[in-house]
């Protein structure tokens, strides 16, 4: 990465209150939490120009929900990681500012179970089946079982 | 006397449906190319049909997940008697490498019953064709 | 009465807003309650909203891949897709070699990506073939995927499988090149491209390809390409440079000289004639690559305990570009391996190439894209006007496209099917 992309990546993520760390190969890790994210990754979109945005990739954190956004821009790749705790699983959506990235919260919303507001299609399921039962815990939460959800979903079948 | 006639213009020509039960379209593919020049299988009568109501042989591919499960069984029942399944590639047969993720089956034969399991990931074109004209000729 | 008004003043108000604003995405229509893959809402013949649902191929593969261990992932994920299988396995592989110490020997990245690009031309050779299947033009079809079995046969002598390569390993490739392969690849190459020309010429002078496909599609400028994440052809055939490859070489694309495609016509046959040259150029970097392949070894073993730390890697797969984010904390099997396909990326901007279009240039439109199979075998439509709603499988959109345009053809060739609206 470019000394000066990393010191102009370094003053935005002050001002939104935001950790800055670069790991091996050109990767930077940017903490940034729930209230400043939107202005961010405005910063990152309109100011510095680095404008595609990968994936969204949602992390089972504990007591968290981690949403990391993967940006890229020739051989940087920056990823914005922002929690919502599991309590309250609502989250700020950047759909105004990206249109390209509904889906990807789609799929968090399904396989999480966090809330973007701001997103027009978030109630609708994506990639999870409609006869998915609504006190079925979301999948990719560490503490629901495969078993169990193929249980639910009648995928199993009692061995003759 | 009538019956034995069906029955012979039946196995000359075959009508498949093929439908894609939750496959990553490898075995699709497969099944696609052979119908091209280098395998051909309508030399030997086999016709891809664009309805269930018009098929003999019902093909299915990849594993049946819970979306595709109840829209799997509904065409089963449209295909009109007598009807005969294929189970096309690992994924049809038992899961394949996906048994045991939470939304895949264990295979189609949960779900309808099965005549002829043609296994491969994907099974090339010439075990495709292999398997179909078995089939018939079981039915002959 | 009031009800169909006021569906009429909404639907109308999602035509304008489209029209007019970048943020393509309305409310969903509340007459739609199908599960189907794609639901598009017309108004009269034009399309206004599409609405995607893909669950139904979803298997639940980044849950399983939390208790497998490291390489039984990689083979697993190569199972995503049957089309660009490899460039799973290998975007997978790099975003684990990422993590460890250890560096992929040089020979190996040469095989990589003539097996990469052996994938891209099967992968083009298929979609154009199928772009002729669903215009109506069948003997281009089966001539191109005739020409397919050379590539596959290639493949296959290389790597023992048509489809599904299982080539990669972590480090290296799991085979080496087999004696005396560099003049039977150069010389099938020089076949390719020899058919890869007479098919452009083809789809830029015959008369159902151009009826089908000049100005088909809703225009996208360079911007909206962008704030939809556009990937692969969807991005360069706007003229965006976009191209992994290019940006962030991975195997040995810094060494193998080449230019990526651009186009910036914008239509449906933009995209046809940006994947036949791109065809062309990946025969010339095989060419090239078998040629110059160094000697070497073609692995290095690493331990199946991965170390601790989260790394990301992206591949330009045919399609567009997969990204693979991997978290390990330091065990046999990941924390968390997220997989983003090219598809799923390209669906907003498919989504905004639809508004506009006629019921019977959707099934050219939405192939122009190049999606999985399966996405297109069931579509339900919703008539803002009439309130009608009806479903249709992809071969029923197809038959009622080439009706449309070739009225006499239809009527000759299928006149056993009733057509089922």
């Amino acid at each position: 990465m470019s000394e000066n992309l990393l010191e102009q990546l370094q003053t935005y993520a002050a001002q939104s209150n935001g950790k800055i760390s670069v790991a091996r190969k050109g990767e930077t890790f940017i903490e940034v939490d729930q209230d400043h994210i939107k202005d961010f990754i405005s910063h990152l979109i309109n100011d510095l120009r680095i404008l595609h945005l990968a994936t969204i990739t949602g992390l089972d954190l504990g007591q968290n929900i981690g949403i990391i956004y993967h940006f890229e821009q020739d051989k940087d790749t920056i990823h914005v990681r922002s929690t919502v705790p599991k309590a309250q699983s609502t989250a700020v959506s950047i759909v105004d500012i990206i249109p390209g990235a509904i889906l990807y919260e789609m799929e968090i919303h399904d396989m999480f179970g966090v809330t973007f507001t701001g997103n027009p299609w978030i109630n609708q399921k994506l990639l999870l089946p409609d006869n998915w039962p609504d006190d079925l815990p979301p999948p990719l939460l560490k503490t629901t079982k495969p078993a169990e959800i193929r249980k639910r979903l009648h995928l199993e079948v009692e061995q003759k | 006397m009538f019956e034995s006639l069906t029955k012979w213009a039946r196995t000359r020509s075959p009508w498949v449906y093929h439908i894609n039960a939750s496959s990553c379209n490898g075995c699709d593919i497969e099944l696609v190319a052979s119908l091209t020049p280098r395998y051909d299988i309508e030399r030997f009568g086999a016709v891809l049909v664009p309805s269930p109501r018009h098929a003999d042989v019902l093909i299915v591919t990849g594993t049946v997940n819970a979306q595709t499960k109840d829209r799997l069984k509904r065409v089963y029942d449209q295909v009109p008697e007598p009807k005969h399944v294929i189970a096309l590639g690992a994924c049809a047969v038992s899961g394949g490498v996906f048994k045991g993720c939470y939304n895949a089956g264990q295979g189609i034969e949960d779900v309808i019953p099965v005549d002829m399991f043609i296994p491969g990931c994907p099974p090339r074109p010439e075990a495709i064709m292999y398997g179909v004209l078995k089939l018939l000729g079981a039915v002959k | 009465m009031s009800d169909e008004s006021k569906v009429r003043e909404e639907s109308a108000g999602l035509m304008e807003y489209s029209v007019e604003n970048l943020v393509p995405f309305g409310p969903i229509h509340p007459a739609l309650k199908e599960p189907e893959y794609f639901k598009l809402i017309l108004e009269g013949e034009k399309i206004v909203q599409v609405i995607p649902r893909i669950g139904y191929v979803h298997r639940g593969l980044e849950k399983a891949a939390e208790s497998r261990p490291w390489v039984q992932n990689m083979y697993m994920f190569e199972r995503t897709c049957g089309i660009c299988s490899f460039v799973h396995s290998l975007c997978y592989g790099q975003a684990v070699e990422g993590l460890t110490i250890y560096e992929v020997p040089r020979r190996a990245k040469y095989i990589r990506l003539i097996i990469a690009e052996l994938e891209r031309i099967h992968s083009h050779l298929l979609w154009v073939g199928l772009m002729g299947h669903w215009a109506g033009f069948e003997t281009m079809f089966m001539w191109v995927w005739n020409d397919r079995e050379v590539v596959l046969d290639l493949v296959e002598a290389i790597s023992g499988n048509r489809v599904h390569k299982s080539m990669n390993a972590f480090c290296g490739v799991r085979r080496d090149m087999p004696e005396n392969m560099e003049d039977r690849i150069v010389e099938r190459m020089k076949f390719i491209t020899d058919r890869a020309h007479y098919y452009r010429e083809i789809i830029d002078t015959e008369e159902t390809m151009l009826a089908r496909t000049e100005n088909v599609g809703n225009k996208i400028n360079q911007e909206t390409a962008e704030k939809l994440c556009a990937v692969g052809p969807m991005a360069r055939y706007v003229g965006l440079r976009q191209d992994v490859r290019l940006n962030d070489p991975y195997a040995a694309y810094d060494e193998v000289p080449f230019d990526i495609v651009t186009r910036t016509e914008g239509d449906v046959r933009a995209l046809l004639r940006l994947r036949l040259d791109e065809l062309v150029v990946s025969a010339n970097m095989i060419s090239y690559a078998v040629k110059h392949l160094p000697e070497g070894p073609i692995r290095v073993k690493i331990a199946p305990i991965i170390p601790a730390g989260e790394h990301s890697s992206h591949c330009e797969a045919p399609r567009g570009e997969i990204f693979y984010y991997v978290k390990s904390t330091g065990g046999r099997t990941p924390d968390r391996v997220k997989s983003r396909q090219p598809t799923m990326a390209n669906i907003p901007a498919a989504l905004e190439l639809l508004k506009g279009q006629t019921l019977a240039d959707v099934p050219m439109v939405l192939t122009a894209i190049d999606p999985c199979f399966g996405c297109m075998d069931r579509m339900s439509f919703l008539e803002t006007g009439s309130q009608k709603q009806w479903t249709w499988s992809g071969e029923q959109l197809r038959q009622y496209g080439i009706k449309h345009y070739f009225p006499e053809r239809f009527n000759a060739n299928h006149s056993k099917f009733k057509e089922a609206h």
